[in-house]
């Protein structure tokens, strides 16, 4: 076990070491250049634009600048953003961290409690009204791009009925003094529409892994075998065939880790929720090296953190495995 | 039908103390406050020092007060036009010295008194060409700020001319010496004072959450009044379907600028929301690359030729492309003056397209359509050009498709490239386009057309690398004669300008601004947006 941790937990660090070179390099040779939004409408003198290059470093060789970049990732120094200058990336990355963990948090929960939910429930019922009904109205919401579904639960829930926030994590005129469970209930109305959103359109995917997977499970000699020792179908269902039928969700929860860090791009503008998401998009679109690679990697060692943790899961849940 | 009207109810009763609970906390200040959305971040409202671009350019009229404001008419030269603010008055020994006497009321927000000695440090540090080179470039003609006494300010020029009063009071407020003066000039970024600024205007720093707001509390011993607003929030929202969201479900105040056409019919349909019109500073233009792209060394192989720029110019219905995009949220320029420019020519009038003349000049310049394909052609080579801007603007993206569709009547072929705005942005600077659609926002000083449309600037912020030396030789001579004559020879500029055909001097857009109905007594100075919003009166929440 120790030994199979060990190669799995090195895979992932040698993975996440080339991902991190390649995106230094990819990010350099991407045209654009960086100070343009520094300019804004005024035109920088070309000694100012070259002080603002030294001061940010890239006016220095690729290697010059990729050697200073190891170094300070090296001593956990992200370097500084060009776009919120002089605010440290790491100091940008940590104030958007909790806005995405409560973001993705909330939506993995909904997606994976409702969708596992739904997915039994539609296996158990195959064939049924409701089953169909379930399966069309999910692909329905699947098709639906998230940021468009957003502008229309904007629209209804906040400006036609004036129910809930349309944007912002938090209400900015909330007093300084409003106890924290003011302060919660704020923030979980400003949660409702962008987790709704995606979790409306991610729950398919869920609900569909789980349906396929425990019918192929309620068709093994196994569950017949249950059943015909007398088991209460809740236990037959839940206790044998159910945990067995986890594995491919599991594998999906791997997979979906990263959306704890990212949210989604698209609904985070939508509803201008403070997350990474957003955060890597305006940097992307400002050219802002050093967040977008703050961002870059900690989004690909989440990947590498979720794969690691299906295998890890895997290996618990599975004795092939742990003989293979 | 009905279940779904239920699913509604019941959940807007589940969501009701949620609502409740959070309204409790906020009720207190939200009458006093004003929430303004914005596309891009004030991140540095500072005079002076901090990067220059137009939003904290904007905002830094809530922190700091300037010795003197432009007047309504926006007039640069002399000192007539102007609004007294930090400076009591004013006096003028000679042509060449310039005495302002300050305020003895005015405080910085730390309770220290405003003197000349703050007003000098700012002068001379937007003078360090090391500290603002821009800045520098425009405050050449300063020779020596001085400050004899705490009350009296000396500011002398190496050169008499009709804008020594605008120089020293448009482009910086003073700053406190007593927190700047001992931070080393090339390190003020960093400084503490840049992290939290200490003004003297009617608005103290609170704090800046860095891409999400900026809040600012009402400076009650503001010498001038005493603020509406007692809170003003910044909130920073990219997406501009967000911005408009807020603005309708009455979370924001004021839109700073609405944008698309369809959004601000949509924005006018609710009956909460007032749009003010507010004309800029900007122009929209395509400007004609000169030199080949390839090598800037050579003529360009087309744009080169002004006949064929001024074909471009005949074939293209400017009002008609204006009004589809904007309505009449823009106004055709005559040559690159904004709306707000004092030297602008209300008489103006474009000339309608010509299509037919076009085809001829081009015809006489060996144009013509040898193939039948529809694109004119010379010596085998097709008239085809392309067209970068940037994808950020949904207006110049509607624009430049009418562009097209114009030019492809008359031959000519444009290829329209929608590029990212850092790469665009790049591609411009290097010379690298044909036709480059670009907007700028420019000084209120028309003697500023020198850095976009003179000799002097190719390369710099002159991207089309036009030049024409009788248009510098008249702008020297209108930077030194007095107003009426300046007016005269201003206009001369542009004509000539025009006459040259560098670009197509497509829009001068007004603003649109959506600003809550339940804030009353609203006043938005174009020059100075938000100098005003302290004598707002905000009203009950809606």
């Amino acid at each position: 076990m120790t030994r199979w941790l060990a190669r799995r937990a090195l895979q992932a660090v040698l993975t996440f070491a080339v991902v991190t070179v390649l995106l230094f390099v990819l990010m350099r040779l991407t045209p654009g250049d960086p100070l343009q939004r520094l300019e804004g409408d005024r035109q920088l003198s070309a000694e100012a634009a070259a002080a603002l290059r030294h001061r940010f470093g890239i006016d220095q060789p690729l290697s010059t600048q990729f050697g200073d970049f190891l170094g300070g990732v090296v001593r956990g120094d992200l370097g500084v953003s060009i776009e919120h200058y002089p605010t440290k990336v790491s100091t940008l990355v940590l104030s958007r961290l909790p806005a995405s963990l409560l973001l993705g948090g909330t939506v993995l929960l909904l997606t994976f409690g409702i969708g596992i939910t739904l997915g039994v429930y539609q296996a158990v019922h195959r064939g049924r009204r409701l089953d169909h009904w379930l399966t069309n109205s999910s692909l329905a919401l699947y098709a639906m791009p998230s940021f468009w579904l957003g502008l229309v639960l904007a629209w209804f829930f906040g400006i036609r009925l004036h129910l809930l926030p349309v944007a912002q994590m938090h209400d900015p005129l909330l007093g300084a003094n409003a106890s924290w469970l003011v302060r919660a209930g704020d923030v979980a109305r400003h949660l409702i529409l962008p987790a709704a959103t995606l979790t409306a359109v991610s729950l398919a995917a869920v609900m569909r892994y789980q349906r396929t997977a425990l019918l192929e499970v309620l068709r093994l000699d196994f569950v017949l075998a249950a059943r015909a020792r007398g088991l209460p179908e809740r236990q037959v269902l839940w206790r044998h065939a159910w945990r067995n039928a986890l594995f491919p969700v599991v594998g999906l929860l791997g997979l979906w880790l990263p959306i704890l860090v990212t949210g989604s791009v698209f609904v985070e503008q939508v509803f201008n929720w403070p997350g990474l998401g957003s955060l890597a998009a305006d940097a992307v679109s400002a050219r802002d090296y050093p967040v977008i690679l703050g961002t870059a990697m900690l989004v690909s060692a989440q990947v590498l953190l979720g794969g690691f943790l299906a295998d890890v899961a895997y290996y618990a849940l599975d004795p092939r495995v742990r003989g293979a | 039908m009905r279940r779904c009207f239920r699913a509604v109810v019941l959940f807007s009763v589940l969501l009701s103390p949620l609502a409740v609970a959070s309204a409790a906390g906020q009720e207190a200040t939200r009458e006093e406050t004003v929430v303004i959305v914005v596309g891009q971040e004030p991140a540095s409202p500072i005079p002076t020092l901090l990067g220059n671009s137009a939003a904290n350019q904007e905002y830094t009229d809530l922190l700091f007060l300037p010795l003197a404001r432009l007047g309504p008419n926006n007039i640069t030269t002399g000192d007539k036009d102007f609004i007294p603010q930090l400076a009591k008055s004013w006096s003028r020994p000679d042509s060449l010295t310039l005495i302002f006497e300050i305020d003895s009321r005015a405080r910085w927000h730390d309770g220290a008194p405003v003197t000349a000695r703050d007003a000098a440090l700012a002068l001379n540090l937007a003078r360090d060409s090391t500290v603002d080179p821009q800045r520098a470039l425009l405050l050449q003609h300063i020779a020596e700020v001085t400050a004899p006494d705490d009350s009296h300010l000396v500011v002398r020029f190496s050169e008499a001319y009709d804008e020594q009063f605008y120089d020293a009071v448009y482009h910086v407020s003073p700053l406190p010496s007593h927190l700047v003066a001992s931070v080393p000039r090339g390190t003020l970024a960093q400084s503490g004072f840049a992290a939290a600024p200490v003004g003297n205007g009617p608005y103290r720093w609170v704090r800046r959450i860095p891409g999400q707001q900026l809040e600012l509390t009402a400076n009650d011993a503001f010498f001038l009044g005493r603020p509406g607003p007692r809170r003003v929030l910044i909130l920073s929202v990219r997406d501009p379907e967000a911005r408009i969201n807020l603005l309708l479900s009455g979370s924001a105040d004021v839109l700073t600028n609405v944008g698309a056409l369809a959004d601000v019919t949509r924005v006018s349909a609710d009956k909460r929301i007032r749009i003010i019109p507010v004309p800029s500073f900007s122009v929209g233009y395509l400007s004609f690359n000169q030199r080949d792209p390839a090598d800037l060394e050579r003529p360009h192989p087309i744009l080169s030729d002004p006949a064929v720029r001024a074909a471009i110019i005949k074939a293209l219905d400017r009002r008609a492309i204006v009004e589809a995009t904007f309505g009449p949220w823009s106004a055709v320029p005559e040559g690159p003056v904004p709306q707000l420019s004092w030297i602008r020519d209300a008489a103006f009038r474009p000339a309608p397209a010509d299509p037919v003349g076009a085809r001829a000049l081009l015809r006489a310049q060996g144009w013509t359509d040898s193939d039948g394909d529809g694109v004119l052609d010379k010596g085998g080579k097709p008239l085809a050009l392309g067209l970068s801007y940037p994808s950020q603007s949904a207006p110049r993206g509607q624009m430049a498709l009418q562009v097209q569709e114009q030019l492809r009547q008359v031959g000519v072929r444009i290829d329209i490239n929608r590029l990212d705005g850092p790469v665009w942005s790049e591609r411009r600077n290097r010379g690298n386009f044909d036709i480059d659609f670009a907007s700028s926002t420019m000084d209120p000083s028309p003697a500023g057309i020198v850095q976009s449309w003179g000799c002097a600037g190719r390369g710099g912020a002159n991207k089309t690398y036009y030049c024409d030396p009788k248009v510098d030789s008249l702008l020297g001579l209108a930077l030194h004669a007095p107003r009426k004559e300046a007016l005269a020879l201003y206009r001369q500029t542009v004509r000539t300008i025009v006459a040259d055909a560098p670009a197509v001097f497509l829009y001068a857009p007004t603003t649109p601004v959506a600003v809550s109905d339940r804030i009353r007594r609203v006043e938005i100075v174009p020059s100075a947006p938000w100098s005003a919003l302290w004598k707002w009166a905000p009203g009950p929440s809606r």
